[in-house]
């Protein structure tokens, strides 16, 4: 293929994307009790616009119809769009890293130490006071990034750290720390109910003051990873080969760690553990655009994010008034999918 | 400029276990050197020295008198390719993204491949023939197919050395030539320094300018292949017994195996003497002397192949000058032979009047009551270049009792059940 081809074709799946993103936004931002037309959403968007907002004239909708929009249901929808891009990039890294396709944002135990922080803070109600809403994801943040980092120094063999090795440590590290959760919550009695809630991931209540902390995250991880987006590709040869071909390996799986722990423990730390979508993605996305990483990772992020948001609205409607988890949600769809992929695919390779 | 590698004094452990120690040799510019030597020796780990994965524990290696582990690995990728054994990839990539994989060290980091760097991975596809295979996933080709991939990726690189480990050694015959061709043409044409592991020594002798025989880690020989591939050396390094010959064509050592596991119990003390000459008995004396027997053969024209294959399985034989006919001195010498022997073979050989006194010999042989086997690969009348002479001699051999046999097998068949 001519080099420009190629770049016109990554740019057309991308914009496809974003599109298709934009369109679900706004129909999922009308899901609720309250009538809202996708008409009347675009309008309120396109209002809050520098400049051109003034010139959109103001529907008949009642003020509480803009709040319900802009406050409640878009803040939810956005942050739908920040765990699931999070999630999904996070996974195509560690597909990357691991010349693994079974590779997964939780495969470190970044879940697992995730959780255990949550619970802890949740049972034990620590720091409460001074971190206020913050505590859990705080908690939870903090229980995935130390837990990334002792899987990262339990694998260390000399200055290397294989990753192999870095695969069953974080499977190890994982099941102490799923151990430990278990533990806590049954000698904990009352609040068991909000842990198993939170461990079971969903997006319910969170306001834009969520989304404005998870957002330089995601950005940070989201740039380093599509910085490094043509050295992951090499490293799809294996280490060594890549090593031949000029990539200071070492360093860059601590960077390419970083960016996916940052982007998984983040959106991890926000809503609960929400499983699936760091594994299906990536695949679905390979599958469709091939696995180059300079179009894969902003196509899974992309494709990770319109996931969510249908999943989320999915979780609020399916059994209204009642909420399902959003990982339920996930789970379900995930779990038969990832079949059908198997099938299909075989051993052929990914 | 061309890149000059160089090893001083190199040691390499894994672990507490050294594995090289005290190497020191200079991979000459423009070179072809193969790197030989048993399993264990430590030929890969001094490749992956080498081609800077692997930190040596003392000594140094030099790319361009600077130190390779102190280089960044982006400049070191610019300069050297490394093609390993075997190169499994589990995502579908196309060939040509692969091979575009090559570039990765000449791209800036936000730098996308430019109209150049796909020329040049085009002219590489040309080069190693897989143009063909260009948009094919890299998990859909064969083995054979993936590593001309792998080498053209290398290719890619623009290096001025390729590392290669056992490049060959899962490919059929024509894929090993393909390749190591390929390679040969860019160690002339582009002045490309080749240095490779190989198993096969065959190989090593045909393509190699110089090799580089390892044994237990350290270096056992260097040189030209001539030189390092004696049998001597191979039976010193390898524990193993083999024949070097010049091969027909080319004139390189070519190494063949002998099969000394066969050693035949029956053979043991058992003398036989063998007529022959011109290579009509070069197949059976090595087979003989491989059973075990204790062989000798006259009369023997220097030089000719029955001759060479004689000497270099050290047998003791009755020698005549080149195209010369048998001299009664030597006709004298093999009769001693024969006497000494407990069993009389002649091979299939043509008789003209230079060497009809062969045949006379082995008459005599059944005078004196030798068993006499003759090999008939070859009806007498179409070997009889003496104008009848020999059909009557051999007949007359026939009568008195030579027993007939048709091939190499059939004889060792027949000696075995005598007593």
């Amino acid at each position: 293929m001519d080099p420009q081809g190629r770049v016109w074709r990554w740019r057309a799946i991308n914009s496809a994307l974003l599109l298709v993103l934009g369109v679900i936004v706004i129909l999922c931002t009308t899901i609720g009790p309250a009538p809202i037309s996708p008409g009347d959403v675009l309008l309120m968007l396109l209002r809050k616009a520098p400049v051109l907002g003034s010139c959109i004239p103001r529907g008949d909708w009642p003020d509480s119809f803009e709040t319900i929009v802009l406050q409640m249901r878009l803040a939810r929808v956005c942050l739908a769009v920040l765990v699931g891009a999070g999630l999904a990039a996070s996974g195509v890294v560690l597909q990357g890293l691991l010349q693994n396709p079974m590779g997964d944002p939780y495969i470190l135990g970044i879940s697992s130490g995730a959780a255990l922080g949550a619970t802890a803070a949740m049972l034990f109600g620590l720091g409460a006071s001074a971190l206020g809403i913050y505590t859990i994801p705080v908690f939870a943040f903090l229980g995935a990034a130390v837990t990334a980092v002792l899987v990262y120094g339990l694998a260390r063999v000399g200055n290397r750290a294989p990753m192999s090795t870095l695969l069953l440590a974080g499977i190890a590290a994982g099941s102490f720390l799923s151990a430990l959760t278990s533990y806590a919550m049954i000698t904990s009695g009352e609040n068991i109910h909000q842990v198993i809630f939170w461990l079971m991931g969903g997006l319910a209540g969170r306001g834009w003051d969520y989304v404005l902390v998870l957002l330089p995250y995601s950005v940070v991880s989201f740039t380093l990873m599509c910085v490094f987006a043509r050295h992951l590709n090499v490293m799809l040869l294996g280490e060594e080969p890549a090593q031949h071909l000029g990539i200071d390996v070492e360093r860059l799986k601590q960077i390419m760690l970083g960016a996916a722990t940052l982007a998984a423990a983040s959106a991890v730390a926000v809503s609960g553990v929400i499983g699936f979508v760091g594994l299906i993605i990536p695949h679905a996305v390979r599958l469709l655009v091939g696995p180059d990483h300079r179009v894969l990772l902003p196509a899974s992020i992309l494709t990770g994010a319109i996931f969510l948001v249908a999943a989320d609205a999915l979780a609020r409607v399916a059994a209204a008034p009642e909420e399902i988890p959003v990982g339920v949600i996930t789970a379900l769809c995930g779990g038969p999918f990832f079949i059908y992929l198997l099938r299909k695919k075989g051993s052929a390779g990914f | 400029m061309a890149v000059t590698l160089k090893i001083i004094d190199l040691a390499c452990s894994y672990g507490a276990t050294r594995v090289l120690d005290g190497l020191t040799f200079s991979f000459a510019r423009g070179s072809f050197t193969g790197i030989i030597g048993p399993n264990g020796s430590g030929k890969s780990t001094l490749l992956r020295s080498l081609s800077r994965v692997l930190k040596p524990a003392g000594g140094a290696v030099l790319l361009d008198d600077r130190d390779l582990y102190a280089l960044h690995a982006r400049e070191v990728a610019k300069k050297m390719a490394v093609v390993p054994q075997e190169t499994a990839v589990n995502f579908s990539f196309t060939v040509e993204e692969i091979i575009m994989m090559g570039r990765s060290p000449h791209l800036g980091r936000f730098q996308g491949e430019s109209e150049k760097d796909f020329a040049l991975v085009n002219r590489v596809m040309e080069l190693t023939n897989t143009r063909h295979l260009a948009r094919r996933p890299i998990t859909a080709i064969s083995g054979g197919e993936r590593q001309r991939v792998i080498v053209a990726k290398a290719l890619a690189q623009e290096p001025e050395i390729i590392l290669l480990d056992e490049p060959t050694s899962h490919l059929d015959i024509n894929h090993q030539v393909e390749i190591l061709n390929l390679l040969k043409r860019l160690n002339r044409e582009e002045h490309a320094t080749v240095v490779v592991v190989f198993h096969d020594l065959n190989l090593a002798g045909q393509y190699c300018d110089s090799l580089l025989l390892m044994q237990k880690g350290r270096i056992y020989m260097t040189g030209k292949p001539e030189k390092v591939l004696t049998a001597d050396h191979i039976k010193e390094v390898y524990g193993t017994s083999v024949i070097i010959r010049k091969h027909p064509v080319t004139g390189r050592p070519a190494v063949m195996l002998l099969a000394r596991g066969l050693q035949d119990a029956a053979a043991e003390g058992k003398r036989v003497h063998v007529v022959c000459g011109g290579g009509a008995g070069a197949s059976l004396l090595e087979q003989l002397a491989n059973y075990g027997y204790d062989v000798t053969a006259g009369v023997l024209n220097t030089g000719d192949i029955d001759w060479e294959t004689a000497r270099s399985l050290e047998l003791k034989t009755v020698e005549e000058a080149p195209f010369s006919s048998i001299t009664e001195q030597s006709h004298k010498e093999n009769l001693e032979l024969i006497k000494n022997a407990d069993v009389c073979v002649m091979a299939s050989i043509p008789f003209g009047r230079g060497n009809i006194k062969n045949l006379e010999a082995v008459i005599l042989a059944l005078d004196w009551g030798k068993p006499v086997l003759l090999m008939e690969e070859q009806k007498i009348e179409e070997r009889d270049y003496t104008g009848g002479q020999a059909v009557l001699l051999y007949n007359e051999l026939k009568n008195k009792g030579a027993v007939v046999n048709q091939d190499a097998t059939a004889i060792l068949d027949t000696l075995s059940l005598l007593k």
